[in-house]
């Protein structure tokens, strides 16, 4: 593992001389290096113990990707321009975070650059045994600069070389172990806290506070996250971010429904339209965004990859035009009253005393009641919108789960979850494919009218009977599904999660 | 991972020179390199400065006693490790004939080192012997040198038989034109004819040069220290062939 060391301001300016002086070493290069750390906006690079920089010299420019700690996996020379998911060299840089980051773009999170000296300590003939890489002071872009440090670089094969030049660090006056690696330095320096991001409210609650409170500070997280999710919406960075905008609405409607005599129900009412209208906005795109998403793998299935190249282009015509149009609706006044409104109707504390808890078992009753009539009321027989009413209800009982998750035991409230994510994903697997099949139906009958060839339009016509296929394998297993989640085992589970409050 | 073996039936052909050039080469191009001395002389050993003894010695990596990544030095540059000789490593034939399946025993060994490596480079003892069949055997590639001599064709078909009669899939061959001077009409006229006439044969030829001698002074290879010398362009060109042969 590399080694730290702060470097102390009256040392800085002597600290080649100081470390010369002390270990037998050979100054090998001195540059001025930009770096710029890479990572998704929802840092999952950093959530999986890497980071991503790009080293940017005089005349030549490096990939690097190392653990927290700094400690290097692999180093791929690369271009001068900005670094993207898709220009990353082949290479294990590219395999481990394509693998990681999957759908979302990269992004340089922090930007910093300093002074960069190397050097190698020697051992016998002249052989390098450890490396001390000194950096800075380093300017941190937007953020305070961070101090000389002293990084100890150990090579294979020569650890014991590498402590002992530790050791001999730490025994100078003015060096001393780093508080924490460069890069966590840098972050905090540019004031970024990529643990603390969320992309759903993390939510704690005490049973007996107000429930006004608990809602007025759910609904604040909600618009922060509704908020962090705009600007990569308008700029279509990658769908993530639509994707994450369109489910925080939706998860906020939810909590403005479950507010139902803890929120003035003008209020209520009113912020209920605006956010239907906002998550009215967001549907399209997002349809688009899936159908594209999934077109290579849906057209796989179908044996047609040529023939659908229309289909694909109508889909790119018409996400553009939806985009265009949600990015309207994003930088519309009504978009900023809703925000501002939001602030400060919602996302403040009523009068209403009652405690949380109270609310949350009369809303989760309530709603698993309902669940279980909806399913229990399926057959074989069920026509597809009481399938989908059941998907509702689940997602309904799914949101109270997350919200109030905190006031019950976590054990039973977790294994809740999972047995109604089974339940949920066979119920969308369902809706999924009949919105895609009634769509192709709808895109055939369009590119057939802009007079496309057959054989594009046969293939549609496979398209449509393959999701038919799909859409049937999943209705045919709701009911067996159902069986298994209505099952004792979770009505008990259910009982000694409301009790382990 | 992919195995190039530099390996020559002849000594003192530029085998261990092109070894270490090369396992520079790929190392600087981004790629995470191995480089093992397989030579109980230790010629590449001694080129990275690194200490040519292996705990144990050759019969703890080739029974497994010892792991071999326990036995892997880091050399002075970013990227390019060493397992370096030892002298141990002249009894290498008996140690593997004690083996089972003593010709797959080395490509055994290295599969251990496939997550952390991109390209392993063996530099292997000049002789016809179970060493290096079982390097013919684990390798992706087999570099050669040839010395510019009326005999090099033959030694060439030598080395094609030897590899033909291999156990296992037969490695790639790419055998070039080593120590050429260009002031010798004999050299010029090989180091036209031989590529043409012969598809493993590489177009790039490796000079004869002081440069070159000069990496036992240096201890460095001839690119990390002399990068627009003709011998580094020659050996970067040598490497640009190798690595679509080897498919790096």
């Amino acid at each position: 593992m590399a080694a730290e060391f702060a470097v102390d301001e009256t040392v800085g300016p002597s600290c080649i001389d100081v470390l010369t002086d002390a270990l037998r070493v050979r100054v090998d290069l001195h540059h001025t290096e930009r770096r710029v750390w890479f990572d998704t906006h929802d840092w999952r690079l950093f959530r999986a113990g890497l980071q991503l920089e790009h080293h940017v010299r005089k005349r030549e420019s490096w990939l690097v990707l190392s653990d927290l700690e700094g400690q290097r996996i692999s180093r791929q020379p690369t271009r001068r321009a900005a670094v993207t998911a898709q220009s990353l060299p082949d290479g294990v840089t590219r395999d481990r975070v394509l693998e990681l980051i999957g759908v979302r773009a990269l992004a340089p999170r922090v930007v910093a650059s300093g002074p960069v000296q190397v050097l190698s300590v020697l051992g016998p003939a002249e052989k390098t045994v450890a490396r001390i890489v000194v950096e800075g002071p380093t300017t941190v872009r937007n953020g305070a600069p961070v101090g000389l440090r002293a990084r100890i670089e150990s090579l294979r094969g020569y650890d014991k070389d590498a402590a002992k030049v530790c050791r001999t660090l730490d025994a100078i006056p003015g060096f001393g172990p780093a508080k924490e690696p460069l890069f966590e330095s840098v972050l905090r320096a540019a004031g970024l806290h990529p643990r603390s991001f969320r992309s759903k409210p993390d939510l704690e609650f005490i049973p007996g506070i107000p429930a006004t409170e608990a809602f007025a500070g759910t609904l604040t997280q909600l618009r922060e996250i509704v908020l962090d999710n705009v600007e990569g919406t308008l700029r279509q960075r990658d769908t993530e971010f639509l994707h994450d905008l369109r489910v925080t609405v939706r998860r906020t409607r939810a909590v403005l429904k479950f507010a139902h005599g803890t929120i003035d129900e003008d209020i209520r009412a009113r912020y209920a339209v605006e956010l239907k209208w906002l998550g009215d906005q967001t549907s399209l795109s997002r349809d688009l965004d899936v159908y594209l998403l999934g077109f290579d793998d849906l057209v796989s299935h179908v044996n047609a990859s040529g023939e659908l190249e229309p289909l694909r282009e109508q889909l790119t015509r018409h996400r553009k035009t939806a985009h265009a149009a949600l990015n309207r609706a994003l930088r519309s006044e009504r978009f900023a009253a809703l925000l501002d409104g939001w602030q400060h109707e919602l996302a403040v504390p009523g009068p209403v005393e009652r405690p949380v808890i109270e609310v949350a078992d009369e809303l989760l009753s309530r709603a698993w009641k309902r669940v279980g009539k909806r399913g229990e009321a399926i057959t074989d027989a069920s026509p597809a919108e009481a399938v989908h009413d059941l998907r509702k209800r689940c997602k309904e009982l799914r949101y109270l789960l997350e919200f109030f998750g905190s006031l019950y035991g976590a054990d039973a409230r977790s294994e809740a979850v999972s047995e109604l994510k089974l339940l949920q994903d066979i119920l969308g697997a369902f809706q999924d494919a009949e919105a895609q099949r009634i769509s192709i139906h709808q895109y055939a009958v369009e590119l057939a009218k802009a007079g496309t060839r057959p054989a594009t339009l046969m293939a549609m016509g496979r398209l449509e009977h393959h999701l038919q296929l799909r859409q049937d394998a999943a209705r045919a297993e709701v009911t067996d599904r159902w069986h298994r989640f209505n099952r004792k085992h979770n009505q008990r589970l259910y009982a000694r999660m409301v009790t382990s409050r | 991972m992919r195995i190039i073996a530099s390996y020559s039936i002849k000594g003192g052909v530029g085998k261990t020179t092109a070894a270490a050039n090369v396992a520079w080469l790929a190392a600087e191009s981004g790629h995470r390199v191995l480089l093992w001395d397989l030579d109980p002389q230790g010629g590449a050993t001694y080129l990275f400065r690194i200490r040519p003894k292996v705990k144990g010695g050759g019969e703890a990596l080739v029974s497994g006693k010892r792991d071999l990544h326990d036995a892997v030095k880091a050399s002075d540059f970013d990227d390019l490790d060493l397992l370096p000789s030892d002298f141990s490593y002249r009894n290498l034939d008996l140690l593997l004939d004690a083996q089972k399946k003593p010709t797959r025993r080395l490509g055994r060994l290295l599969d251990s080192m496939a997550d952390e490596y991109d390209v392993v480079v063996l530099d292997c003892a000049p002789s016809v012997s179970l060493v290096s069949e079982g390097i013919v055997r684990a390798a992706d590639l087999v570099l050669a040198p040839l010395v510019p001599a009326p005999l090099s064709v033959r030694t060439l078909d030598q080395l094609r038989s030897f590899i033909a009669e291999a156990k296992g899939p037969a490695p790639d061959l790419l055998a070039f034109l080593s120590m050429v001077d260009r002031r010798r009409r004999l050299h010029r006229d090989l180091s036209e004819q031989l590529p043409k006439e012969h598809q493993d044969v590489a177009d790039t030829v490796i000079p004869m040069a002081s440069v070159v001698e000069q990496m036992g002074v240096r201890r460095a290879p001839v690119v990390a220290w002399a990068r627009m010398s003709p011998a580094s362009v020659a050996y970067r060109s040598l490497w640009d062939e190798a690595r679509l042969h080897a498919k790096v």
